[in-house]
């Protein structure tokens, strides 16, 4: 009987792991499965309302051969069908964010849950080490099922309600490649989370990861000699699969091995290794380094520094991806109505490099959307853990901690812009793109408006409602994308669209920022911010 | 220096939705006094020190630390103040060196000679990243850094809450050297001998209400005295005798509580002819618990069920 007990709590106790684990990554996942359904579905969708000729078919066709489109959105195939200008408008633009999503959820529930001191609580139990990590990738698989259903069902009735003739079946293919992004970067995050000493760490490995594995399958598909390259990178398999361009199933085999190897693994190293403790080392008593911590404001620069640093290093390596292909992909753009009415429409005339650099820098701006969300999280995130108590109770007045924190979050937008431009002008030199510095430079602060915004909205947020001031963030963000996509392929001028901080920058270079609209999202997002502080002056200090 | 009242409240109180946390706390604490703050889990103990450091916002009343408005003024009132939490959240990514000299730094003023005979005393190594730190270390990282500082009123929420008894003793000591250069303690507790020794007075908090307020003597009188008589005959009857509570007989023994004079219970036991008898003044702990009952959380009749 004693026997039978025992296994009972052991099965118990170790499907409480995987249920927390699923319960928290589930919730999530059939969020951002309805944002990458919709996404999807309304590219399909609007496809023969943005291309309804032949001859705007094979205008954008004819970048079928463009390394530089190529290099940035993954190979081309058949792109005058509506399946194919599919998969190359939603394709890498789900995969990544399906991967970035997959590896901090992993990372989150596994790593962070064990710094958070919780896998205590459950290895105390009756739930060994390795049991316990098995059980938590389980719950990840099935966060991912709920990622993958919402994503799969949306597209297919995209499919099902347009007038192409993309099936169901294919779409739910091409979803199920894309998002399969979050499946192997969930097991990435899995094992870094058994690698590092922390969750920071572990995000950080990992997503080195990510931009190797971008890299990688980024050389693959600029130079057609380099083809092979692409079954290196995990992302480059999901391109093999080529969904909705030929939709070959035995690509997903690496991939599905891929996952289970690194789970595997996992596992294996949880067993062997004391909680709390890494493979990596971490110095436990590195010289102490005072310099800035003087005060509040330095503690806020040292605190923010790993993101700023890492943040301005993915805008300026961006920045230079653009500028390097800015030439190759500018030439195609010369000629192409469909093209060029999407610039007249966007305000821009020029043609070339200066045209097709006005055009993806709205790129640019989203990631510095992205990463001043962040900043409204790492906010709130400072307040929550408690830490924010110390300054509290000495004497640090709460707007000036506050000022300096949403600072800070402006810094990191101004250097984003400003590194992003700059890069992109060297990228662009190295190919003769004939380009000022000073163009690229405007380019570059033009994205800082619509995140200054974000950043005062955010703020705001923070403010009057400290438990949603993250979800508020990343929310406009995320909604100012979906916007975007729509915004793409209707003409009108729908009200909706001018509730995206983004729709409102003009496209510069290839056009005289606008000026007006800038300070107008400044102004607002200024005032926001300032009412923010004032709010949190008043209210209680909120713990998680 | 002049005397200044280091805690003033009046009509403090907090309500968070439905629950009332604080029920107009009016509470003085003179400067140089240590006082205890006793309190069950749940009682408000916690909502007094956050309304008093201004974190959260007071529903009524109003409160000053050294006459400074400190829910108005916050910034004024922590220049003479120090205050240690129950449960200390650190940076992680910064060593004990770095998290001591942020917030010294951020205080303004620091006793650092008194601050290398606190490392000395805790017997702490500081120069290891806060996230390596155990549960007890961390809280003699926030002891110390309080500490430091020498201020005027050091607010302290279960400060020794996983503290050895080494370490225990160690803070006992930082609390008498504290009283003697005239500081004020404001000790939120939950370990009553800690109390008992370093206490000049001692609030009860229940449910938000402060029921009780003053010296341990003066609670000790006002309570009942445990009396144990043993009889050579047959067992008076002690329970029509003034003041006299709780009798229990067993056999030629009787054990009873008194409170008020012990005049009439004397009167009768002398009568009875009592041949053995031991009275006892009740603990702090029997003063608590008679405070609360069985269940802790009882609510006064006064307050919203």
């Amino acid at each position: 009987m004693r026997r039978r007990s025992e296994a009972y709590g052991d099965r118990v106790a170790s499907r409480a792991v995987a249920r927390n684990t699923a319960r928290r990554a589930s919730r999530p996942g059939a969020l951002w499965g309805y944002v990458f359904g919709a996404t999807i579905a309304a590219t399909v969708y609007t496809y023969p309302k943005t291309f309804p000729t032949m001859a705007s078919r094979e205008a954008l066709a004819a970048f079928s051969n463009n390394a530089a489109w190529a290099a940035l959105f993954g190979p081309l195939y058949r792109l005058d069908t509506a399946a194919g200008y599919t998969a190359y408008k939603s394709g890498m633009f789900v995969m990544i964010l399906a991967a970035i999503w997959g590896l901090l959820i992993a990372t989150r529930l596994t790593r962070g849950e064990e710094d958070g001191g919780r896998w205590e609580l459950y290895l105390s139990g009756q739930t060994t080490r390795g049991g316990a990590a098995m059980q938590a990738a389980t719950g990840l698989g099935i966060g991912f099922v709920a990622l993958w259903l919402p994503t799969a069902l949306i597209a297919a009735l995209g499919g099902a309600l347009s007038t192409t003739n993309v099936s169901a079946g294919a779409l739910v293919f091409f979803a199920t490649a894309v998002v399969s992004a979050a499946a192997i970067f969930m097991a990435v995050g899995v094992l870094v989370a058994q690698l590092a000493p922390n969750r920071h760490d572990a995000n950080l490995i990992g997503a080195a990861i990510l931009a190797g594995s971008y890299l990688i399958r980024m050389m693959a598909d600029s130079d057609s000699s380099l083809d092979w390259l692409r079954w290196l990178s995990p992302l480059g398999w999901i391109e093999e699969t080529r969904p909705l361009t030929g939709s070959r199933s035995f690509a997903f085999l690496p991939i599905v091995a891929f996952t289970v190897v690194l789970v595997v693994v996992s596992v294996r190293i949880a067993r062997g290794r004391d909680l709390g403790t890494s493979a990596f080392a971490e110095r436990d008593a590195p010289r102490s380094r005072t310099l800035l911590l003087s005060g509040q404001a330095g503690l806020t620069l040292r605190l923010a520094r790993p993101a700023v640093v890492a943040w301005v290093a993915a805008l300026a390596a961006t920045g230079f991806v653009f500028g390097l292909v800015a030439q190759a992909a500018g030439s195609a753009l010369k000629g192409s109505p469909t093209l060029d009415r999407i610039m007249e429409r966007l305000g821009g005339t020029a043609a070339g490099a200066i045209s097709y650099l006005g055009f993806v820098f709205v790129v640019a701006a989203g990631l510095v959307a992205i990463a001043v969300a962040g900043q409204v999280a790492a906010t709130r995130n400072e307040e929550a853990s408690g830490h924010l108590d110390n300054l509290l109770v000495r004497p640090v007045s709460r707007w000036r901690w506050l000022s300096v924190r949403l600072a800070v979050g402006l810094g990191l937008c101004l250097l984003a812009g400003l590194f992003s431009g700059f890069a992109a002008w060297v990228g662009a030199a190295t190919q003769h793109a004939g380009l000022g510095v000073d163009q690229l430079l405007k380019a570059g602060l033009n994205v800082v408006p619509p995140a200054v915004f974000i950043l005062g909205v955010g703020g705001l947020a923070f403010g009057l409602w400290p438990r949603g001031a993250i979800g508020v963030a990343y929310g406009l963000v995320v909604w100012s994308f979906l916007v975007e996509t729509v915004a793409a392929i209707v003409n009108s001028n729908h009200w909706l669209l001018d509730t995206s901080p983004l729709t409102h920058m003009a496209p510069v270079p290839a056009t005289n920022p606008n000026w007006t609209a800038a300070a107008w999202l400044v102004g607002l997002g200024v005032l926001a911010a300032l009412a923010g502080i004032a709010a949190f002056g008043r209210r209680d200090v909120v713990g998680a | 220096m002049a005397d200044e009242t280091a805690i003033r409240t009046q009509d403090f109180s907090k309500t968070f939705g439905t629950t009332r946390a604080l029920v107009s706390l009016n509470l003085e604490v003179p400067q140089g006094e240590v006082i205890g703050y006793l309190g069950p889990n749940g009682a408000g103990k916690t909502t007094t020190i956050r309304l008093l450091l201004g974190l959260i916002r007071a529903t009524t009343g109003r409160a000053e630390i050294f006459g400074v408005n400190c829910q108005e003024n916050p910034v004024e009132a922590h220049r003479r103040l120090a205050y240690v939490p129950g449960e200390a959240t650190l940076w992680p990514s910064l060593t004990g060196t770095e998290t001591l000299h942020l917030l010294g730094r951020v205080q303004g003023t620091v006793d650092t000679a008194y601050r290398d005979v606190l490392l000395e005393r805790f017997d702490f190594d500081p120069s290891k990243k806060v996230r390596t730190y155990s549960k007890g270390n961390r809280q003699k990282l926030i002891l110390i850094a309080a500490l430091m500082t020498r201020a005027d009123l050091l607010l302290l929420d279960e400060p020794t809450s996983g503290l050895d008894p080494l370490m225990e003793r160690a803070f006992r000591e930082c609390v008498h050297e504290s009283r003697e250069r005239g500081q004020t303690v404001f000790l939120s507790s939950h370990i009553l001998s800690e109390v008992e020794a370093l206490c000049d007075r001692i609030a009860i908090l229940r449910a938000g209400h402060l029921v009780e307020v003053g010296t341990l003597e003066q609670m000790r009188h006002l309570s009942a005295l445990q009396v144990e008589a043993e009889f050579d005959g047959t067992v008076p009857d002690l329970t029509k005798v003034p003041g006299v509570t709780g009798v229990i007989v067993d056999g030629t023994r009787v054990r009873c509580h008194v409170t008020g004079s012990v005049e009439p219970l004397l009167a009768v036991l002398a009568q009875a002819g009592v041949h053995h008898l031991v009275s006892r003044e009740p603990s702090l702990e029997e003063l608590f618990l008679a405070h609360y009952g069985a269940d802790g959380s009882e609510a006064p009749s006064d307050a919203p069920a």
